[in-house]
């Protein structure tokens, strides 16, 4: 009974702690690009007014399952969540994690796919296909880099992985293979829907995509599950190449320094199409990362 | 009077967020707008005060009628600002909105905002500046904080006195939920 | 590449225009009975004249016509001219112009949305600016802009000062 109850704080103080530090990214983004662009940006605590505004708003809905879709696509990034070593912690740990966060990233984009059938707007289909088309585009290098990995430290689970790496700050594999570092930094972009492979959030080409329907708690909901799913991500680069850390603060200071790379890179390009971004992942990072992967089997 | 005070409470923390975070949907229905530019960019950033853009009416607070108003985009707008999710906020921009401007005697122009939708203040000019828009949009934001800012609770109680005023000009106007 | 004058003949020697104009270089005016006026049109189009920039219309309420002006421009010869014709108040009706130009049918539209006018060989006539306007068509001279907005709106009132006229 109190190990349950200790599980069950153990996971609400994740989750919590893991959606705080997403929008406080969110905010740190913004400020960013706003200096980028040599003007003041928000403060760094928007997006925290922005979701406590967004909750204190009416909202129409469209029927269960455009309901069930805005929770199905924050459960699944929260379970997402318990497999990954944030630090030193991780709820449960076993062999496997890769390919089931893998397995479990398309959920959220699911939730959210069925969320805007429940909505009937045709601009929302066609955010969502979008969407999925460019998950076909990212996925296929990522597991070519992933699969090398797991074969060549025999082990597929990713704390198995964090482990490998530990020793001096060289044994990471940043440095041990920098061609698949580099394809996973391209596929993270990809990933987090930054500039160059934003065709799926264009606000003005077709009012935001999947999200054209939401407003208020919808909205609001949608937020807190980018929050998480940008921690996520960061958190997989992190263990995967950047070695892990032995606690919460430095595994932060990692995440923070990959974040600002990838905000500042994506703030300077323009728009692809959807079918020149997929274009360009199955060229130059498939190939890539194709080699790198030749190169350590062989 | 336990309840009234966690709900009072409630809603001036809710009108605190509110006015820290608005979003604003650029309907550009007039020349005004041309102003609007330059007061989203680098020169006179509006985004340090939290105001950034909307792409769609279900996610908007607020709409910004910058401009004059032809009847035939009167009857798109009543539909937008029905479209929106309370509460909600509506500025009339330019003189065109206060007493009909430069096309007070044009037979398709509509010569006061006040009567077709529930208006929470005017920024006068013909057009505003920049900084009168800032000027403005900082007025609003204390109203919204102090809870002055009713409009939407204004449309809903006098909604007869609208509606009549919007089918004497427009003709039909389609109503859905 | 013609100039200005050899236009002006080329045009008088197949035609019979009523008059001959250069207002200024580059820009030429004629004026043609309505009745062959469609047949200068084409005429002009097989001569390198194969822009249609619009077609606009006067109201000449005393002399009880309406004047039709269409305006072509070639890219050879860099010439605007401008074709005038009148026709009868009353009926209000002239040929199409849509099987020269295709385009020309939303310009005739325009135009009989704001004056009146009907063109024959035309079925899509229907409101391309106005919305569910019920008066008479408001460019003519005698629509009373002034009354219809007095009608219709109200103004703001300003104190107990109201808007005089």
């Amino acid at each position: 009974m109190i190990d349950l109850i200790y599980k069950i704080g153990h996971f609400l103080l994740i989750t919590i702690f893991t959606m705080a530090l997403g929008l406080l990214f969110m905010g740190i983004a913004r400020k960013i690009v706003a200096r980028i662009q040599k003007r003041y940006g928000p403060p760094i605590y928007q997006p925290y007014l922005d979701v406590l505004k967004l909750f204190g708003k009416n909202a129409i809905t469209h029927g269960f399952i455009f309901d069930f879709g805005a929770v199905m696509a924050l459960g699944g990034v929260i379970t997402t969540l318990f497999f990954i070593p944030l630090g030193s912690w991780q709820l449960y740990s076993m062999e496997g994690t890769v390919l089931l966060i893998i397995y479990l990233l398309a959920v959220a984009s699911l939730g959210m796919a069925m969320g805007t059938v429940g909505s009937g707007n045709p601009q929302a289909s066609v955010g969502i296909s979008r969407a999925l088309t460019q998950m076909l585009g990212y996925e296929l290098p990522y597991l070519v880099i992933l699969f090398a990995l797991i074969f060549r430290y025999q082990t597929s689970s990713i704390w198995g992985l964090m482990q490998a790496q530990a020793g001096s700050f060289l044994n990471w594999n940043l440095f041990a293979y920098p061609l698949m570092a580099l394809v996973a930094f391209v596929v993270l972009i990809g990933m987090m829907g930054k500039k160059p492979f934003d065709a799926m959030i264009a606000p003005s080409e077709i009012g935001s995509g999947p999200v054209v329907e939401s407003g208020g708690k919808y909205l609001g909901m949608l937020l807190l599950q980018k929050s998480i799913t940008i921690i996520i991500e960061l958190a997989l680069y992190v263990n995967l190449f950047l070695g892990g850390a032995d606690n919460i603060f430095s595994f932060s200071f990692k995440m923070l320094i990959v974040w600002v790379l990838a905000t500042m890179f994506g703030s300077l390009f323009p728009r692809f199409r959807i079918e020149d971004g997929v274009k360009f992942f199955w060229k130059w990072p498939l190939g890539i990362a194709i080699l790198q992967a030749l190169y350590i089997i062989i | 009077m336990n309840n009234n005070f966690v709900k009072g409470s409630w809603q001036e923390i809710l009108d605190w967020a509110q006015n820290k975070s608005i979003n604003m949907l650029h309907y550009c229905t007039g020349c005004g707008a041309i102003e609007l530019p330059p007061t989203m960019t680098s020169r006179y950033d509006m985004s340090r005060f939290g105001i950034g853009p909307a792409a769609t009416p279900r996610q908007a607070d607020l709409l910004l009628v910058t401009g004059y108003l032809s009847t035939k985009t009167l009857r798109r707008l009543v539909y937008t600002y029905e479209q929106m999710q309370a509460p909600k906020f509506v500025v009339g921009f330019g003189s065109c909105t206060i007493n009909g401007g430069m096309y007070w005697d044009s037979y398709n122009t509509i010569k006061q905002l006040d009567k077709y939708l529930p208006v929470e203040m005017y920024i006068a000019g013909c057009m505003p500046r920049p900084e009168a828009i800032l000027d403005g949009l900082l007025k609003l934001k204390k109203m919204i904080a102090d809870g002055e800012a009713d409009g939407y609770q204004r449309y809903e109680e006098n909604k007869d006195f609208y509606h009549q005023n919007q089918e004497a000009v427009l003709g039909e106007v389609q109503r859905t939920q | 590449m013609r100039n200005e004058k050899d236009l002006l003949q080329l045009m008088n020697a197949h035609f019979n225009p009523l008059k001959l104009e250069i207002k200024r270089e580059q820009n030429v005016s004629l004026e043609f009975e309505k009745e062959e006026l469609i047949q200068a049109l084409s005429f002009l189009k097989s001569h390198s004249y194969k822009h249609l920039s619009t077609i606009s219309c006067v109201d000449w309420l005393e002399e009880g016509e309406f004047e039709l002006v269409y305006h072509l421009f070639s890219y050879t010869d860099l010439i605007n001219i401008s074709l005038k014709t009148r026709i009868e108040r009353e009926p209000g009706i002239f040929q199409t112009a849509k099987e020269i130009w295709p385009v020309a049918e939303f310009y005739e539209r325009d135009i009989h949305d704001f004056f009146g006018v009907k063109f024959k060989g035309n079925d899509n006539l229907e409101e391309l600016i106005l919305e569910n306007w019920q008066e008479i068509p408001p460019m003519r001279k005698d629509f009373d802009t002034r009354k219809f907005v007095n009608d219709k709106f109200e103004w703001r009132d300003y104190n107990g000062q109201k808007h005089t006229d």
